[in-house]
């Protein structure tokens, strides 16, 4: 009955579990988590810190074996959880199956987040789809999200477990499908603040241009990490994307938006998500934009390529209500 | 009059004439300028020290002082406290620059934070010939 005892597997395997409600939620990770821990599996829970405060109570002595962190730290910027997979695959997977628990997608996501954080799912199987095994569980509640949520989920998990019952998904897309280039294009919003064609020469010019920005949408603080972001954005631009680009910038209700063009390509799909070698040429920008910025979203469209940055305005409210009592957990909003 | 104004008035005249003052606010010969960055040698520590941006417009910069400083086979010692701003090319060059040194490390003293979490989240905090110095060496 339990969809945890389906025969082992020998690759990647990515489920989504529907949830509606903290019981079904419970049910669909404690048995999973408590099977791995009790098989001496590693396991990672990237959690909300209230599910996580639930799951320890949930789990009573096995929670000790478990591995916990916050997907509000982890995965604000949902560029920085496939390489936070990525660490705990190589360093407790060492000829062993591993699982995890991930819940990128919550109500409370921006639209540019949750687009954002689709993506991410779908390219977790580009990432991990053809190495070692491990069993990646991915909650979605479906009482607090929308309908396409739920069905993009169906796309980018080859599995889905609901009421109790796992399948196969009949419209997964695949992993190669799951690495096409990403060109669903971003929305126009408001008018930009500044606009400026850059060439070679004008690199100290985007980055005052920035800069006026940061301080106009009161976000001084960061100003210095949005302009090395953008800096490296530029820089792309002139060294691989025909060396010259536009730069506009604008603000939206909690974001400062820095946006790109150029008649670039990017052609691998991890480009920004994967820890740069160390060797000295090996590039870094992107990698080290998603590591500055709140969120980067690229676009890989026919004529070029859109990178946009954004840094919020007012520090992020994350979910970090605690449940008075067990039994009684809050809603999550 | 501040290093700033000195070193723009410098730039403005298109990098001749530089002006005693400048020369001696930044205390030492000047082994590389151009518009956004000038590099000077200094004595106690023996060593460079940078003022303005490097980007990759300029970065060849680092390599290019270091050789006509000529530096010895010691340890080098470089000041960016004065940079106001570094970015990923820069920081490639200073990597480049001590791993190529046959001997002796390059210390680098007054890193901005920034500069030192980009070290960090690119993969460059633990090199054998490059360190990163929290002491008085420095200016």
């Amino acid at each position: 009955m339990s969809s945890f005892h389906m025969p082992a597997r020998d690759r990647f395997r990515h489920e989504a579990l529907l949830y509606a409600g903290w019981a079904e939620f419970v049910a669909g990770t404690v048995p999973f988590i408590r099977d791995g821990v009790r098989a001496g599996e590693p396991v990672l829970v990237v959690e909300s810190a209230d599910k996580i405060q639930m799951l320890r109570v949930a789990l009573g002595d096995d929670a000790g074996a478990v591995l916990f962190a916050d997907m509000a730290d982890v995965g604000a910027n949902p560029a920085r959880i496939i390489p936070a997979w990525h660490d705990f695959v190589s360093r407790h997977g060492t000829g062993r199956r591993l699982r995890g628990i991930g819940e990128p997608i919550w109500k409370g996501r921006s639209a540019d987040e949750l687009i954002e954080c689709q993506r991410h799912e779908s390219l977790l199987n580009v990432a991990f789809g053809h190495g070692q095994p491990w069993w990646l569980l991915c909650p979605y509640d479906t009482e607090m999200l929308d309908e396409l949520v739920i069905d993009e989920a169906r796309r980018s998990h080859e599995f889905v477990t609901e009421r109790s019952q796992v399948s196969s998904s009949e419209i997964f897309r695949g992993i190669e499908g799951s690495g096409a280039p990403f060109d669903v294009p971003l929305p126009e919003r408001g008018t930009a603040l500044e606009q400026l064609e850059f060439g070679p020469g004008d690199l100290a010019t985007v980055r005052a241009m920035v800069l006026r920005g940061a301080r106009s949408a009161g976000i001084e603080a960061r100003a210095a990490e949005l302009v090395t972001a953008l800096n490296e954005i530029a820089t792309n631009s002139i060294r691989h994307g025909g060396g010259n680009g536009t730069l506009r910038v604008w603000q939206e209700d909690s974001t400062l938006v820095c946006e790109v063009r150029d008649k670039g390509q990017f052609d691998k799909p991890l480009v920004d998500r994967e820890r740069p070698a160390p060797t000295a040429s090996a590039p870094r920008g992107l990698w080290l934009a998603n590591q500055l910025c709140d969120l980067v979203q690229i676009r890989t469209l026919p004529d070029g390529t859109v990178v946009r940055l954004h840094m919020r305005r007012r520090p992020q409210q994350h979910l970090r209500v605690v449940p008075d009592t067990v039994g009684n957990p809050p809603a999550i909003n | 009059m501040g290093v700033a104004d000195l070193l723009w008035n410098y730039w403005a005249a298109g990098g001749a004439n530089i002006d005693e003052r400048l020369e001696s606010a930044l205390g030492g010969g000047i082994v590389y300028a151009d518009r956004h960055l000038v590099v000077t040698r200094t004595e106690e520590p023996d060593g460079l020290y940078f003022a303005g941006e490097i980007d990759v417009t300029n970065s060849h910069a680092v390599a290019e002082s270091l050789g006509n400083a000529s530096m010895g086979d010691a340890d080098v010692h470089l000041d960016l406290s004065g940079l106001s701003f570094c970015d990923i090319s820069g920081i490639r060059s200073l990597v480049d620059a001590a791993e190529s040194r046959p001997t002796g490390r390059l210390m680098l003293h007054g890193l901005p934070v920034l500069l030192q979490t980009v070290m960090n989240v690119t993969g460059w905090s633990d090199l054998p010939n490059l360190r990163i110095c929290n002491c008085e060496a420095g200016r």
